[in-house]
C-alpha cells in the first residue's frame, strides 16, 4: 500500500483569494507562482494601471535548484493507512496559496515579493517662510 | 543510503491557521517531493522619500 488516506472531520476555510485552492482529494503534481508588487504610501493615494513585474529582477532572475546527486532508496511501510485530523480551521489562504486534504506526488510553489515604500519629504520651515525638503 | 520509513498511528486533534500566503501549502497527507523558493526584495533603493509618483509601466 502506498499511499495513506487523510481523514477531516470537520474543515473550515473563512477565505480563499488570490488564485489560492483548497483541494479535497488526492493530486499528482501541483505548481504554483505567485508574484506581488507590495507598495506602501505615507498616503492613501493609489494610481491605477501602475508598475510593471519586466522592470524588477526578482521577478525574472532564476532560483538556483542545487541537483540531488545521491543515490536512494527509500522504502516506506504503512502500518496504518490513515492519517487522522479531528478540525481544521483557517481564516485565510492567500497568494497561490493551497490547503490540500489528500496525497500529492510533486509539489513546487514559488514566491516572488518586492516592497517598495514611498514616503513623504519631511519640510522644515525656515523663519523667513521658505520651505526646506531633507 | 536505504531511508526505511515506518508509518505508524498518525492522529491531530485540532489544527487552527491564521493566514497560508504567498505559495505556502498546507497538507493532510503524503507527498513524493515538496520543492519551495520564495524571492523576497526589500533593497534600500525601494524606500522612495519625495512626491509621490505612479511606479514605471511597461
Amino acid at each position: 500500500m502506498f499511499v495513506r488516506t487523510s481523514v477531516v472531520d470537520h474543515l473550515k476555510v473563512d477565505a480563499l483569494s488570490h488564485s489560492s485552492v483548497a483541494e479535497i482529494g488526492d493530486s499528482a503534481f501541483i505548481h504554483c507562482l505567485s508574484r506581488a508588487l507590495a507598495v506602501k504610501r505615507e498616503e492613501e493615494l493609489f494610481f491605477t494601471n501602475e508598475g510593471s513585474f519586466r522592470k524588477y529582477d526578482v521577478f525574472s532572475m532564476p532560483i538556483p535548484m542545487e541537483p540531488i546527486v545521491e543515490r536512494m532508496t527509500m522504502q516506506t511501510t504503512n502500518l496504518k493507512p490513515i492519517i487522522k485530523v479531528n478540525n481544521i480551521d483557517i481564516l485565510g489562504a492567500s497568494a497561490a496559496s493551497v490547503i490540500h486534504i489528500g496525497s500529492s506526488k510533486h509539489i513546487a510553489m514559488e514566491a516572488r515579493v518586492k516592497h517598495i515604500r514611498q514616503l513623504k519629504p519631511d519640510i522644515i520651515l525656515g523663519s523667513d517662510g521658505t520651505q526646506m525638503f531633507l | 543510503m536505504n531511508f526505511q520509513v515506518y508509518n505508524r498511528e498518525l492522529c491531530v486533534g485540532s489544527i487552527r491557521v491564521i493566514g497560508v500566503s504567498s505559495s505556502s501549502v498546507l497538507i493532510v497527507g503524503d507527498a513524493e517531493t515538496i520543492q519551495q523558493s520564495s524571492i523576497f526584495d526589500t533593497p534600500a533603493e525601494s524606500l522612495i522619500i519625495g512626491p509621490f509618483v505612479p511606479l514605471e509601466t511597461e
